[in-house]
């Protein structure tokens, strides 16, 4: 695999994460969306619950929806740039020319994940600061959030092996984005949605009936999500945060291994179908 | 009158068929336009259900019908100018003797028609898997349902001629603009009056987008049990139909000012791709 | 073959006399009236001024090139004849209406056309957006379809007609915005590089297609190109563009005549270093050259345009005291490149490198 053409993917990447403009214009219009949606999803909770009867407000709650929500906004953003750099790509035909150079499409793929994965976690950090900061002084309460040196280091612990399960998945939707000549959009999108249900982003997926809890249950990015709130909140344990994480990397393993297999299927057969420089409508 | 005497009224069938045909004859934009607003829906149905706060599962399903039509206004209302700009397809409406003004109802009256059905399938699904608590008044959930498309596509035609000032950025700040908008103007919860968790000054700025008025008075008529009458509702009506007529007269007016500008300028026909 | 099918459409038919007396009366009706027109961008090296006080008159049923390089201006006038621009001076008119004072009036009796557009929506078929571009006319739907079918099937698209257009390729997308230029059965149309991009046989059915549109329905096309062989091909009069100003206007014959002598074609080696072939242009009887390097050969073809036999030797002493030799010189009946390169001094490619 080259190591040049991945720095020079993630360089490309980097750019293409602000859309082509200086970054903190770039910055700001990617980061209001996600801090939008973690208040959004916050303040459903404490809407309800406080106009409950009779009132049912919990902050552990509120802390479990906020950390969830950044979390999966940070999670839907980067997974699905493989995607964006196969469709985009083929109508810039930027694509076509990176895979015919020799052993270049993984590495490209990867690096602009990881260019993605970079500003997203810029992007969630911020998200959670400032919805925390805004939620607390509007809502008037406390968020049992704990923040010390070894709960951050926690955090970004397990952000860094959910790289392996949204790699895997960017891989997954990816092979698909090889075959599309049209809606190249739909699977992410779907599978985005799919995300905030079935990955714990905002309730416990036991509240799913089963089979669908089940499957919720071995998903890499639960296991995250639950690693993450072990390490954010009061109450967690390391004992708690480490089996989660442990399964985290095992399931991400496991999505690592189908994406490449995927991927790799999917270039023979789109070579086949002759469809890797077909131009999507 | 004949259609074909009338030739606004042939562009802007024209521009809706257009619009309406691109959905219709490919199936899948109708499964493809469901997904997103249905989960989120779901997902935000179920975290009032998880909690206990069945009462309000309704406000998350009603969202995720509304969302749809904001998605569509932002990203094939506002911003569809801009990409007719870098197809060449503006130029073309330009140099024709086309209205403008015509080009925009027929786009958004086909936005509404092709948008419907992803709609109508949230709508649908959400009330099969989680029954919300009802008490509608029907007429005036209509009545409701009705000006607030009209003074939120009336917005997305203001928001089109601002967005024909914008280069490549255009996405982004549609990107920007959909959460923001959709926290603020309260899709999935009351941002507004006794329920809202906000300060009085955000409410009040709130309320300039129709989309939260909107929001509101299709709550009270569906959920509430609120008609013609009462003297919130009929006022947040009167503000919607007055934000319609303003923003449609602004559209217009911006739109002049920007292809006589965009003449003067030489930026009416620059592609940026 | 084709060729063979130009060259006749070119010819007035016999039973049309009314119409051969369009094209060559210069009292035919006037379409196109501009007058001192020039156009200036700001940017940020300043003013840049992309038309310099340009005239020309253009009749009814005349297809009328604007012949220059990339940057000459030709793209500028044609948005400023179709509306899309302002004039920053100067007076334009189109079928009589001023295009600053009146563009509603001109919207209804022009239509327009890039080579670089391909300009449709993607979902609906090539017939469905033609409909929808007539119906921006006011044109009934009997009536637009009609015009669909009988313009498609002079393009050969009839059969492409009900393919979704993203499905199209390039050279049938081309001839769906070709269908939609004349949709409206347009007085005055504006093709801006309509073969560019396209292969041969696309391109020789295009120029067949807008000679058919001027000679038989009397219609005036300003065409704006590059491409001299188009302009040869099926331009009645064309005018040789320039940083914005016009530097002739006369039919292609006329002005390949007015160079008068034949130009010097010749083969040098080695490939001559930047500058050395300066001293050419300086000497007396030659009004321009232009160069190209064949790297196979490793020699430089050198075109140069002179005013009479005199010269030639003149130009070949040069380049040998240049220390180049001259591998082969022949003599060849001049193209519009060469008028352009008399009129410049300099031909398009050296043009198009100094305006970058």
């Amino acid at each position: 695999m080259s190591l040049r053409a991945m720095v020079a993917s993630i360089r490309v990447g980097w750019y293409r994460e602000f859309n082509w403009t200086n970054p903190l214009t770039g910055f700001s219009l990617r980061t209001v969306g996600p801090l939008a949606s973690v208040i959004a999803a916050s303040t459903v909770y404490y809407v309800g619950s406080t106009n409950n009867v009779p009132p049912s407000f919990e902050p552990s709650r509120l802390a479990y929806i906020l950390i969830g929500a950044a979390l999966y906004a940070h999670v839907a953003a980067y997974s699905w740039v493989p995607t964006l750099a196969i469709a985009e790509g083929k109508w810039t035909y930027v694509f076509p020319q990176v895979y015919m150079s020799p052993h270049s499409s993984l590495p490209y793929l990867i690096g602009r994940t990881l260019a993605s994965f970079v500003t997203s976690t810029m992007t969630v950090i911020v998200s959670l600061v400032l919805s925390f900061y805004v939620l607390s002084s509007v809502f008037h309460t406390n968020i049992p959030f704990m923040v010390n040196p070894l709960s951050v280091s926690l955090l970004f612990l397990a952000m860094l092996v959910n790289i392996l399960a949204a790699l895997g998945l960017g891989l997954l939707l990816s092979a698909y984005a090889l075959f599309a000549t049209k809606f190249e959009w739909a699977l992410p999108t779907y599978v985005a949605g799919l995300l905030m249900v079935f990955s714990e982003a905002l309730f416990p997926v036991s509240f799913l009936p089963w089979p669908l809890s089940a499957i919720a249950n071995v998903l890499p990015f639960t296991e995250f999500m639950r690693a993450s709130r072990q390490a954010m909140i009061q109450g967690g344990t390391v004992y708690s945060y480490f089996s989660y994480l442990g399964l985290a990397v095992l399931g991400g393993i496991v999505v690592l291994a189908l994406g490449f297999l995927a991927f790799r299927y999917a270039e023979n057969r789109a070579r086949r179908l002759g469809v890797i420089d077909k131009k999507t409508a | 009158m004949k259609l074909h005497s009338n030739p606004w009224l042939r562009t802007a069938y024209a521009r809706l068929w257009v619009r309406a045909k691109s959905i219709y004859g490919e199936p899948l934009w109708v499964a493809v336009n469901i997904g997103f607003p249905f989960f989120t829906s779901f997902s935000l149905t179920m975290v009032y259900r998880a909690y206990g706060l069945n009462s309000f599962t309704g406000f998350a399903i009603l969202g995720g019908v509304m969302i749809s039509f904001w998605g569509n206004v932002l990203w094939s209302m506002a911003s569809q100018f801009n990409w007719d700009k870098q197809v060449g397809l503006f130029e073309i409406y330009i140099t024709s003797p086309a209205p403008i003004s015509a080009i925009l109802v027929g786009m958004s009256l086909g936005g509404i028609l092709g948008t419907a059905p992803s709609a109508a399938m949230v709508a649908i699904l959400g009330w099969l898997i989680f029954h919300p608590p009802i008490n509608a008044i029907w007429p005036a959930v209509i009545s409701v349902f009705a000006l607030t498309l009209a003074s939120l596509y009336a917005m997305g035609m203001a928001l089109s001629s601002l967005y024909l000032a914008y280069g490549r950025e255009a996405d982004s700040v549609n990107e920007a603009l959909h959460e923001p908008v959709s926290l603020i103007s309260g899709v999935y919860f009351p941002s507004t009056g006794g329920f809202s968790p906000f300060p009085l000054a955000v409410q009040a700025g709130a309320s300039l987008i129709p989309l939260t008025l909107g929001m509101d008075a299709l709550r009270r008529t569906l959920f509430f049990g609120q008609g013609f009458g009462e003297l919130y509702l009929d006022l947040e009506l009167l503000a919607l139909a007055i934000m319609g007529v303003i923003l449609l007269f602004a559209s217009s007016k911006a739109l002049m000012f920007l292809e006589n500008k965009g003449r003067r300028t030489g930026t009416i026909a620059v592609r940026q791709r | 073959m084709l060729d063979q099918r130009l060259n006749d459409a070119r010819k007035v038919p016999e039973d049309q006399p009314g119409l051969r007396n369009v094209m060559n009366r210069v009292d035919a009706e006037i379409t196109v009236q501009v007058d001192g027109l020039r156009r200036e961008f700001d940017s940020k090296e300043g003013k840049i001024v992309a038309l310099d006080g340009i005239n020309l008159q253009v009749r009814k049923g005349e297809i009328f090139g604007v012949l220059g390089p990339n940057g000459a201006g030709k793209t500028t006038m044609i948005r400023i004849l179709s509306t899309l621009l302002l004039p920053t001076a100067g007076k334009a008119g189109v079928m009589g209406f001023d295009v600053e004072k009146e563009p509603e009036k001109i919207r209804a009796v022009i239509n327009m056309a890039s080579g670089a557009e391909r300009a449709g929506y993607d979902f609906i078929s090539a017939r469905g957006n033609l409909w929808f571009f007539s119906q921006l006319y006011g044109i009934p739907t009997e009536e637009a379809h009609r015009r669909i079918n009988e313009l498609s099937d002079m393009l050969g698209l009839q059969s492409y007609l009900d393919r979704k257009f993203y499905a199209l390729s390039t050279g049938y997308k081309q001839r769906v915005t070709l269908v939609r230029a004349f949709i409206n059965d347009p007085k005055v149309v504006f093709l801006d590089e309509p073969t560019i991009g396209l292969d041969v046989m696309t391109a020789l059915s295009i120029r067949e297609y807008i000679l058919k549109q001027a000679k038989e329905y009397g219609r005036t096309i300003i065409l704006a190109t590059h491409n001299m062989a188009e302009v040869d091909a099926i331009c009645n009069r064309v005018a040789i563009i320039d940083k914005g100003k016009i530097l002739a206007c006369d039919t292609p014959a006329a002005l390949k005549r007015s160079l008068g002598a034949p130009s010097l074609i010749l083969e040098v080696s080695p490939i001559p270093t930047p500058g050395s072939l300066e001293p050419i242009g300086k000497l007396e009887g030659v009004k321009g050259f232009t160069s190209s390097v064949d790297e196979e050969r490793g020699l430089s073809r050198i075109q140069v345009v002179i005013d009479g036999d005199g010269s030639a030797q003149s130009v070949v002493d040069s380049i040998r005291k240049s220390g180049m030799t001259v591998v082969s010189n022949w003599r060849q009946q001049a193209t519009l490149e060469e008028v352009f390169v008399a009129l410049v001094g300099r031909g398009f490619r050296e043009r198009e490198h100094e305006a970058a």
